[in-house]
């Protein structure tokens, strides 16, 4: 069910693809699918050199809009399953969220309302994209800034059924359940012993700020204290097969960033993927 | 000169012309056929032996991936002006250099570990707030740059003035050759013989002549030294829109080094500005007074993005790294 044993890995991006290129013991990369065009033709030098080395490469979607209303477009359903085949991948992801209604794209990952209807819908399109998908599906709940009125499920009951109708993995955001238990005061233990551990296939480790006393998730800024502890917490209770660093801009020294990697890898007790 | 006998025998010329033995009408007293066929020959073996003694020089010690650093690839590239600009983009990459000021270097941070002796001068010149279009001028600078320089000499990934001379000699001799053959062309025509043949044959040698007088000062060892360094840096390409404070110094130096002074702009569009660094690879204007003016790659850096294409014609007669 779970692939394999990769430890912690890296968001590929082009601007650090030498970064990347140069940690020794690299198993795990993830990279936007979106940012793939006609991956059956050609993938980034930097890519195919990881796959070269055994590298497992996971497509990550962000386009797709699962939790909309319509049903998935089958071209981005099919771009997806060619990275996929391209890169050789263990599996691919996307969010549970919407990107579009009504042919409007909102340029956002925005919440799915958690009611009744809308999951259906869910599970329609997660089916959907599986049925054209050569390898297994994980989702990623989005961070919830908001909540729609009227709730009909919590979140960690929501995804629980979501994932247990579809088959479908969790990628767990760990810095996303930090984010919305720290936003709404709550514990966020509490919400990952909700959540179906068993089912995780790997999970996005990010940094983040604080802003006007909230607490944002920005891919940008270093992974907290708090994160490393959660992640530690979060390893007592499971183990994932994979842990990735996401870091999105304002990249620092390489020096910063492998000592980030090295922290995310001591906070798991897994082998350092600098050395 | 014989013209007389021919006019009193008026078939002969045409006898002649198919004639292997040396007869009375023959110019300089060869027959055509026979000097074409020394002319060809000798011209073949000036050639050749011109195109094995450049081949055997030039072609360094054979380790074109050892010793390459962001300096050298840079003054290989461009010359002088992209050496120090790679210097400055490295520099500011490590937090070691401020924006200038009206074009004033000014230093933002300690000297970077790792630091090349070029990196090392130009630091020293910031420190002591050398203005930008000064550097090149700056004795420190001045000073590593010739030892950069003397270092490609030694690594015989740039020629020496007095290599080059000596490959030019092979052009001067094939030159002679072809002085040789318009002598006889001249002879001919007033002597009434066909000439065509050889006015073809002349021409050629004119040429290859011509070829054989343009010696690179970049070698084909450090031409294979920039392939190298593009291979292992792709990437550090503009299109991948570079993390260069993760890159570091000698990152951000290579980038500069292999894709041009446009892989500052895209890093770091408002330093590049105040630098006055010019789009165009290398500052080829400003760097006029080193003999750099390098024409490779113009406006893109993509456009220089295979190592051979730019040590062709466009940077051909020493206008690369010079």
């Amino acid at each position: 069910m779970i692939p394999g044993d990769y430890g912690v890995g890296i968001g590929w991006r082009p601007e650090i693809a030498g970064f990347v290129a140069d940690l020794p013991g690299l198993r795990f990369v993830e990279v936007v699918a979106e940012s793939l065009h006609a991956p059956a033709r050609s993938i980034p030098d930097g890519l195919r050199d990881l796959r070269a080395r055994d590298v497992a490469v996971v497509p990550h979607g962000v386009r797709l809009s699962l939790g909309g209303a319509e049903p998935v477009d089958p071209a981005r359903v099919r771009h997806l399953a060619e990275c996929a085949t391209a890169l050789g991948s263990p599996m691919v992801s996307e969010h549970v969220a919407f990107v579009r209604a009504g042919g409007v794209e909102v340029g956002h990952l925005l919440p799915v309302p958690r009611t009744r209807d809308s999951l259906d819908a869910t599970v329609d399109n997660v089916r959907r994209t599986q049925a054209e998908l050569p390898v297994p599906l994980a989702l990623e709940p989005v961070a919830a800034l908001f909540d729609w009125p009227g709730a009909e499920l919590d979140e960690a009951d929501f995804l629980t059924e979501l994932l247990d109708r579809t088959g479908a993995l969790l990628l767990l955001d760990i810095a996303n359940v930090y984010a919305n238990a720290r936003n709404r005061g709550e514990d966020p233990l509490h919400l990952l012993d909700r959540l179906p551990l068993e089912q995780v296939a790997y999970v996005h480790v990010a940094g983040g700020a604080e802003h006007d006393g909230r607490y944002h998730d920005t891919h940008t800024d270093p992974v907290p204290a708090e994160v490393l502890e959660l992640i530690t917490q979060l390893c007592g209770r499971c183990r994932p097969p994979a842990l990735m660093l996401e870091r999105d801009g304002h990249y620092p020294p390489a020096d910063a960033l492998r000592a980030e990697l090295d922290a995310i890898a001591h906070a798991a007790g897994r082998p350092l993927v600098t050395a | 000169m014989n013209a007389p006998l021919q006019e009193g025998i008026p078939a002969v010329p045409t006898i002649h012309a198919v004639s292997v033995i040396a007869a009375p009408g023959d110019t300089w007293g060869i027959a055509g056929p026979d000097f074409l066929k020394f002319y060809a020959i000798t011209a073949a073996v000036l050639v050749v032996g011109a195109l094995i003694f450049r081949a055997a020089s030039g072609g360094g010690d054979g380790q074109a991936n050892q010793g390459i650093t962001p300096g050298r690839v840079a003054y290989l590239r461009g010359g002088a002006a992209l050496a120090v600009t790679s210097s400055i983009a490295g520099l500011r990459a490590a937090g070691a250099l401020a924006a200038p000021e009206k074009g004033v270097l000014a230093t933002a941070g300690p000297y970077p570990s790792g630091a090349s002796r070029l990196d090392w001068a130009v630091y020293d010149a910031a420190s002591r707030q050398v203005r930008q279009r000064d550097l090149l001028a700056d004795p420190g600078v001045a000073s590593a740059l010739t030892e950069l320089r003397d270092a490609l000499f030694a690594a015989g990934w740039l020629r020496t003035p007095a290599e080059r001379a000596r490959l030019r000699l092979a052009g001067f001799l094939v030159l002679l050759l072809a002085a040789l053959g318009v002598a006889r062309i001249v002879a001919g025509i007033s002597n009434d013989r066909p000439v065509g043949y050889l006015v073809l044959l002349t021409i050629g040698v004119v040429i290859a002549g011509a070829l054989l007088l343009i010696v690179k000062e970049r070698s084909r060892a450090g031409s294979r030294a920039i392939a190298e360094a593009m291979r292992t840096s792709r990437h550090l390409a503009p299109t991948n829109a570079p993390a260069w404070s993760t890159y570091g110094l000698t990152g951000a130096a290579m980038g500069v080094a292999v894709f041009g002074a446009a892989a500052l702009w895209s890093a770091d569009p408002a330093f590049a500005e105040q630098a006055e660094i010019q789009r165009q690879l290398g500052a080829s204007g400003s760097g006029g007074g080193s003999g750099s003016g390098t024409s490779c790659g113009g406006g893109s850096s993509s456009s220089c993005s295979g190592g051979s294409s730019c040590g062709g014609g466009g940077c051909g007669g020493g206008g690369c790294g010079g």
